[in-house]
């Protein structure tokens, strides 16, 4: 019975042990892998994926997946927009590609406004490119 | 460009530079300066054309300049030679890479029209 008893109870520590490694604790470590090199840019992205709200301030010089929705400062290399995702505050990236809904102040050398898209906020670009049926509102600036 | 002469149409050569205000019942092909208030029911802006002042249309396809204040009511296409700079206010936009666009945004509400 003994033996049993600690036979089932190192299987739950096991299980146990393996279940938090969800998408979030995934998407931390990455975060941190990518701000501590940040040299090196050829990263896995970071995803933060549907359901999943991020609020704060994320620095990487890789690149990042918004699935779900990120409140803050981002500064990125590059960051992808996916259609449900959701990004609002100050956003600085290399190039951007966005699906879903963006709004804040945008500093990004090139963007990609998808059709089904909307951005609202103070945009700075250099390149600029618009699917058909996207949506922009606000101030526009070319640098 | 004298055979397609059409009713409604005007067509601004490369070179040609106009002032005044202006209404155009049909399609307004610049490829000259127009300066001043122009309404269409399609602008087409050739990459010489450049558009200063007022500029209304339904359908606004931009290769060369617009400044200061552009509405397309339906939808506006920049290409990637086009330059919008100034207030505009749209319906639909499409931008291909390249284009430029600058200055104040406003979509109108009847969007969903367009389509």
């Amino acid at each position: 019975m003994n033996m049993f008893g600690k036979k089932t109870d190192n299987e739950n520590s096991e299980f146990s042990s393996e279940e938090p490694i969800s998408n979030e604790v995934v998407e931390e470590n990455e975060n941190f892998e990518s701000a501590t090199q940040s040299s090196n840019v050829s990263l896995k992205p970071s995803i933060i994926s549907e359901g999943f709200e991020f609020t704060g301030d994320m620095k990487s010089g890789g690149s990042i997946t918004v699935d779900g929705t990120f409140k803050g400062n981002l500064s990125v290399q590059t960051l992808l927009i996916g259609a449900g995702g959701y990004v609002d505050g100050t956003v600085t990236a290399d190039s951007i590609n966005v699906k879903g809904k963006l709004s804040g102040t945008v500093n990004c050398r090139d963007v990609v406004i998808g059709g089904r898209a909307t951005v609202d906020g103070a945009l700075s670009y250099s390149s600029i490119t618009i699917q058909r049926g996207g949506t922009i509102k606000g101030d526009l600036k070319r640098k | 460009m004298a055979d397609n002469n059409q009713n409604g149409c005007l067509t601004v050569g490369e070179g040609v530079k106009l002032t005044g205000n202006f209404v155009v019942p049909d399609i307004a092909s610049i490829s000259g300066t127009i300066e001043g208030e122009l309404t269409a029911r399609e602008i087409l802006v050739g990459s010489t054309g450049v558009l200063k002042g007022k500029v209304t249309a339904d359908v606004v396809d931009v290769r060369g300049e617009i400044h200061d204040n552009l509405t397309a009511n339906k939808s506006l296409f920049i290409r990637s030679t086009g330059k919008v700079i100034g207030t505009v206010q749209y319906a639909e936009i499409e931008i291909e890479k390249g284009g430029d666009l600058q200055g104040n945004l406003l979509k109108s509400a009847n969007g969903n029209s367009a389509s």
